[in-house]
C-alpha cells in the first residue's frame, strides 16, 4: 500500500471512530425523521377550535346550509381519502367492498359506523356517490337523505377523538357548540347572549363564535335579497384558520342562494361563478409545450434542500481536516509523520481519507433517504425527487468537488496554525464567505437560469452549489461541461496552492503569517521554514 | 556524512557550515546548549527541512525520500494521536515505514509487551502517562529495525527506571551494527554511552571526534565524591577550577600543586566517600569550550 493511502486509511479509519462522525450520519435520519413526526404530530394535535354561532338570519338557514355543506365536504373527502384515484371504485359492489376493506383495516368500531352508514345505501345512491366522487364533492342530495343517520354516527365521538380521527377534516378542525348547550337561548336579548358568549371565550370554553345578522328591511343591491353582515369574535385573531373556513363555506351558499334569486340556470350560476386560470405550462428541451407535472413542481424546490444539504456536509467535513491537521500540528506528530512521508503524501492522504469519510456520510444519508421514501408514505411527488437520479447524481459529484476545494482552503489554514482557537480566527472570512450560497440559495432556486444565477455559477468557489441549485432548471448541458471544467481547474490550483502552503506552514511555530506572507510562498516558495516565525532549532 | 552544510531561517543562521563523519554501528551523540542548531541539523538529516546551502549523504546516499524507510526518528517533542491505540499507533508508523500490517501489528504487540507496557497494547493514548507515550512513539521510531535511528533528546523527561530502558535500547541497536544519532544535552548522558559526540554552539562545531579521544586532553582532574560544606572546598589553595554539583565535585588543580596536597587538606573537614584521579568530564570539557557565551 502507498503510503498516501495509508494516510488516507488511518484518517478514514479514525474518523470513523468520532462522535462528529456518529452525529453527522445519525443527525440527518433523526432531523428529518422528527420533522416528518413533529410536523405530523402538530397537525394532529392541534387542539379542535370550539366555536359558536349566533345566528340571525331568517330561521338560522345561514349557519344550518353551512353545517350540512361542510359535513358534505368532510365525508367527500373521507371517502376520497380511501385510495388512489386510478384504483377507485367503479360500480356500487367495488364501492361497497372497498369500504368494508377499508373498515377491517381502521379496526375502529366508532368509525366503522360511519362506514355502515354508506354500506346500508341503496344502489342508486352509491352510484351517484361514485359518479360525483371524481371531484371529491358528494351529491348535497344523497347526502341530506342520509344525514340524521350520519351525524347520529358521527355524534358517538366525543370531541377529542373527533379530533384524532378525523384530525384531515374540518370536523376534526373545528367543533361547533350549541347555544343550547351553553344555556343560551338565541331568541333571548341580543346583547345578554352575546355578553356571555364572550365569557365563554375568554374563559376558554370557547376559541370564537361568529354572528350573523340579516336585515330584512335592507335589501341587497341587485338581487333583493335582505343585506346580511358577519362578525368574528375571538381573543385569538392571528390564527384565521377558522375564520376563513368558516367564510370560504358561507361565501359559497350565499353566492348560490343570489344566483337562485337572480332566476338563472345552473349553467348560468355556474358560469357566474367560473374562476379564470392561467394554466402553467413548460417548454421542453425539444421546443414542445407541456403540463407541468407535480413532480416537477416539488423538483423546483427539490434543490434547495440539496444545496442546504451539500452546505452543511462540505462544511462539516472539511472542518474536520481542519481539526485533524491542526492536531497532528499541536501534536508534533507532524514531526514523525514527516520523517516516513512526504508533505505532499501526508496532505494527499489527508484529504483522500477525509473524502472517503464525507463519501461514507452522505453515502449514508442517501440510502437512508431511499429507505425514508420506502417506509414513509411520502407523497408520490415528493419520492420522486429523492430518487431522482440527476439530483442524487449531482449531489454526490458536487459534495466532492465543494469539498475538494474547501479542503485545500482549510488544510492550508490548518498548517499554518497551532490550536484550534487561531485556526478557528482565520476561518471566520472563509465561514463568511461560504455562507453566500445558502442567503442565494431560495432567489437562484426561482430564477435558475437568471443572470445573478449564472454569475454566481461561474465564481469557482460558489460553482458546486450553485450548479446543484440549479438543477431544478436544469442548466445547459454546455453550462454543465463548462462547470465541471472549471471546478477541475479550481481543485487542481486550489490543492497545488495548499500543497506549497502546507508544506512551509506544517512544521512553523510561534504566531501564524499574515496572509502576505502566505500569499508569498504561492510565488516564490521558501524551501521550509520562513522569516518571521522564531523556527526552532 | 554532512558535508559545510548551512541552514538559514530569515537571517539567523541556524546551522554554520557544519561538516560531520557519523561512523557506521556507533552512538553519536550531539552536544551542544539550547539553540545550537541540534534539532535542525537533526531534521535536515531527516530531511524533513532541506539545507541552503552544502550536501547531506545518509546511509550513502544523497539525502531523499528514498532511504525514509532505513530512518527512525524520535523528534523532541513528543506527541501521540489521541484517540489511537497504543499498538495500533506503534504499527501504523511501522506500515508508513514500509511493513506490512500484519507483521507491524504482531510487531507493535511484542515490542510493547517487552517494554512492559503489555496492559496497556489496546488503551487509546491519550490514557497513558507521559512516560509511556513517550515509550510508545520510541518504540514506533524502531520498530522497522531502522539502520540508523535518530533520536532527539530522547531521555528528557524520563525516570530513571525509563532512562535506564532508554539507554539499553540504544545500547542494544548498536549491537546489532546499527547507528544511533542522539542529542542532549546532558553531557553525562553523553559521556556515559556514546562513542563518538559533535559539539555544537551557535551552528558551528566546536569539536568532535570519539568521546575517549576528547578527554585524553593530558589534563588531569581530581574527582570526589563527598559529604559536608561546600566552602571547604572553595577555599582550597591551588585550584584552578572547581565543578562542585553538592555531592561531588571536580577539582582542577594549578600546575605543580600535588593532589596528595589537597587530600591532607580535606581530610577531617569533610567525609570523603571517593577520591580519584582522571581526566576532565565531558561536562569540564563542555563549560571550558563553551565557556559562559551559552545562554543555559
Amino acid at each position: 500500500m502507498s503510503k498516501t493511502l495509508l494516510v488516507a486509511r488511518r484518517e478514514y479509519v479514525e474518523n470513523l471512530r468520532t462522535k462528529t462522525f456518529w452525529i453527522g450520519i445519525l443527525l440527518f435520519p433523526v432531523i428529518i425523521g422528527a420533522f416528518v413526526l413533529v410536523s405530523r404530530l402538530l397537525a394532529r394535535s392541534k387542539d379542535q377550535r370550539a366555536y359558536a354561532v349566533l345566528d340571525y338570519s331568517q330561521g338560522a338557514w345561514l349557519s344550518d346550509e353551512i353545517s350540512k355543506r361542510s359535513l358534505n365536504r368532510d365525508v367527500g373527502q373521507f371517502l376520497q381519502a380511501r385510495g388512489k384515484p386510478s384504483d377507485r371504485p367503479k360500480t356500487p359492489a367495488e364501492f361497497r367492498s372497498a369500504l368494508e376493506k377499508a373498515k377491517d383495516q381502521l379496526g375502529n368500531p366508532k368509525v366503522g359506523a360511519i362506514f355502515d352508514v354508506f354500506l346500508a345505501m341503496p344502489d342508486d345512491d352509491v352510484q351517484q356517490l361514485i359518479d360525483a366522487g371524481a371531484d371529491g364533492k358528494p351529491p348535497m342530495g344523497v347526502m341530506l337523505k342520509h344525514l340524521p343517520k350520519l351525524s347520529g354516527a358521527m355524534q358517538q365521538f366525543d370531541a377529542k377523538e373527533m379530533g384524532k380521527v378525523f384530525a384531515d377534516l374540518s370536523m376534526g378542525k373545528y367543533r361547533r357548540v350549541e347555544l343550547a348547550s351553553l344555556g343560551l337561548d338565541p331568541a333571548a336579548d341580543h346583547e345578554a347572549t352575546e355578553a356571555k358568549l364572550r365569557d365563554k371565550v375568554n374563559s376558554g370554553d370557547l376559541f370564537a363564535y361568529f354572528v350573523i345578522s340579516e336585515d330584512q328591511a335592507v335589501e341587497e343591491a341587485g338581487t333583493g335579497l335582505p343585506k346580511l353582515a358577519g362578525r368574528y369574535v375571538s381573543t385569538n385573531v392571528t390564527d384565521a384558520d377558522l375564520r376563513r373556513w368558516y367564510a370560504g363555506l358561507a361565501a359559497e351558499v350565499v353566492r348560490e342562494r343570489r344566483v337562485g334569486a337572480l332566476k338563472l340556470s345552473k349553467e348560468q350560476a355556474r358560469a357566474l361563478q367560473d374562476d379564470f386560470s392561467f394554466r402553467p405550462r413548460t417548454v421542453t428541451s425539444t421546443g414542445a409545450e407541456e403540463d407541468v407535472s407535480a413532480e416537477k413542481l416539488a423538483g423546483d424546490w427539490a434543490p434547495m434542500v440539496f444545496v442546504y444539504l451539500l452546505w452543511i456536509a462540505v462544511f462539516s467535513i472539511s472542518q474536520m481536516l481542519l481539526t485533524n491537521t491542526v492536531e497532528e500540528k499541536s501534536n508534533r506528530i507532524i514531526e514523525v509523520l514527516l520523517s516516513s512521508v512526504s508533505p505532499h503524501q501526508l496532505m494527499t492522504g489527508k484529504i483522500l481519507g477525509i473524502a472517503a469519510t464525507g463519501l461514507t456520510m452522505i453515502g449514508s444519508w442517501v440510502v437512508f433517504a431511499l429507505l425514508g421514501v420506502q417506509l414513509i408514505d411520502l407523497e408520490v411527488r415528493w419520492s420522486s425527487v429523492v430518487s431522482n437520479p440527476l439530483y442524487l447524481a449531482s449531489f454526490v459529484g458536487y459534495f466532492l468537488a465543494g469539498y475538494m476545494i474547501y479542503a485545500a482552503v482549510l488544510v492550508a489554514i490548518g498548517s499554518v496554525c497551532n490550536s484550534l482557537k487561531e485556526a478557528q480566527n482565520l476561518m471566520q472570512p472563509v465561514i463568511l464567505v461560504l455562507m453566500v450560497p445558502v442567503i442565494a440559495m431560495v432567489f437562484v432556486v426561482q430564477d435558475p437560469n437568471g443572470t445573478v444565477s449564472r454569475i454566481l455559477t461561474y465564481i469557482p468557489i460558489y460553482t458546486p452549489f450553485l450548479m446543484m441549485n440549479r438543477a431544478g432548471g436544469p442548466p445547459p448541458m454546455w453550462e454543465y461541461v463548462a462547470t465541471t471544467i472549471l471546478i477541475l481547474l479550481t481543485i487542481t490550483v486550489a490543492i497545488w496552492s495548499a500543497g506549497r502552503i502546507f508544506r512551509v506552514g506544517v512544521l512553523m511555530t510561534g504566531k501564524p503569517p499574515k496572509l502576505r506572507e502566505i500569499l508569498g510562498w504561492l510565488i516564490r516558495p521558501p524551501r521550509d521554514s520562513t522569516t518571521g516565525s522564531n523556527a526552532r532549532s | 556524512m554532512l558535508d559545510s552544510v548551512t541552514k538559514r531561517f530569515g537571517k539567523h543562521t541556524a546551522v554554520d557550515r557544519l561538516s560531520l563523519r557519523i561512523p557506521t554501528g556507533s552512538i553519536y551523540g550531539f552536544l551542544g546548549p539550547n539553540g545550537a542548531g541540534k534539532t535542525t541539523t537533526i531534521r535536515m538529516v531527516m530531511s524533513i527541512f532541506y539545507p541552503d546551502e552544502g550536501r547531506i549523504t545518509v546511509l550513502g546516499r544523497p539525502n531523499s525520500e528514498s532511504i525514509k524507510d532505513r530512518l527512525g526518528f524520535l523528534p523532541e517533542e513528543k506527541g501521540l494521536y489521541k484517540k489511537m491505540r497504543a499498538a495500533e499507533i506503534v504499527a501504523y508508523f511501522g506500515t508508513l515505514k514500509g511493513l506490512d500490517r500484519a507483521t507491524a501489528k504482531r510487531r507493535a504487540y511484542d515490542l510493547l509487551e517487552r517494554f512492559g507496557l503489555g496492559d496497556w497494547v489496546d488503551k487509546r493514548c491519550e490514557v497513558l502517562s507521559k512516560g509511556m507515550g513517550q515509550k510508545v512513539q520510541l518504540l514506533g521510531s524502531i520498530i522497522h529495525d531502522p539502520e540508523l535511528v535518530i533520536l532527539d533528546e530522547p531521555f528528557s523527561g524520563l525516570d530513571p527506571v525509563n532512562m535506564e530502558l532508554m539507554r539499553d535500547t540504544i545500547l542494544d541497536i548498536k549491537r546489532q551494527g546499527r547507528t544511533v544519532i542522539f542529542s542532549t544535552h546532558v553531557m553525562q548522558q553523553a559521556q556515559d554511552i556514546c562513542d563518538y559526540i559533535v559539539l555544537i554552539n551557535k551552528g558551528q562545531k566546536v569539536l568532535d571526534g570519539r568521546v575517549a579521544d576528547i578527554r585524553a586532553t593530558g589534563d588531569f582532574g581530581i574527582q570526589i565524591d563527598y559529604d559536608g560544606d561546600s566552602e571547604v572546598l572553595r577555599s582550597l589553595p591551588g585550584v584552578r577550577r572547581l565543578n562542585d554539583s553538592g555531592k561531588h565535585a571536580e577539582i582542577f588543580l594549578e600546575r605543580g600543586v600535588d593532589p596528595q596536597d589537597i587530600l591532607r587538606a580535606l581530610v577531617g573537614k569533610l567525609r570523603i566517600q571517593r577520591f580519584d584521579i582522571r581526566e576532565p568530564s565531558l561536562h569540564e570539557i563542555f563549560v571550558r569550550t563553551v565557556g559562559g557565551k551559552t545562554d543555559e
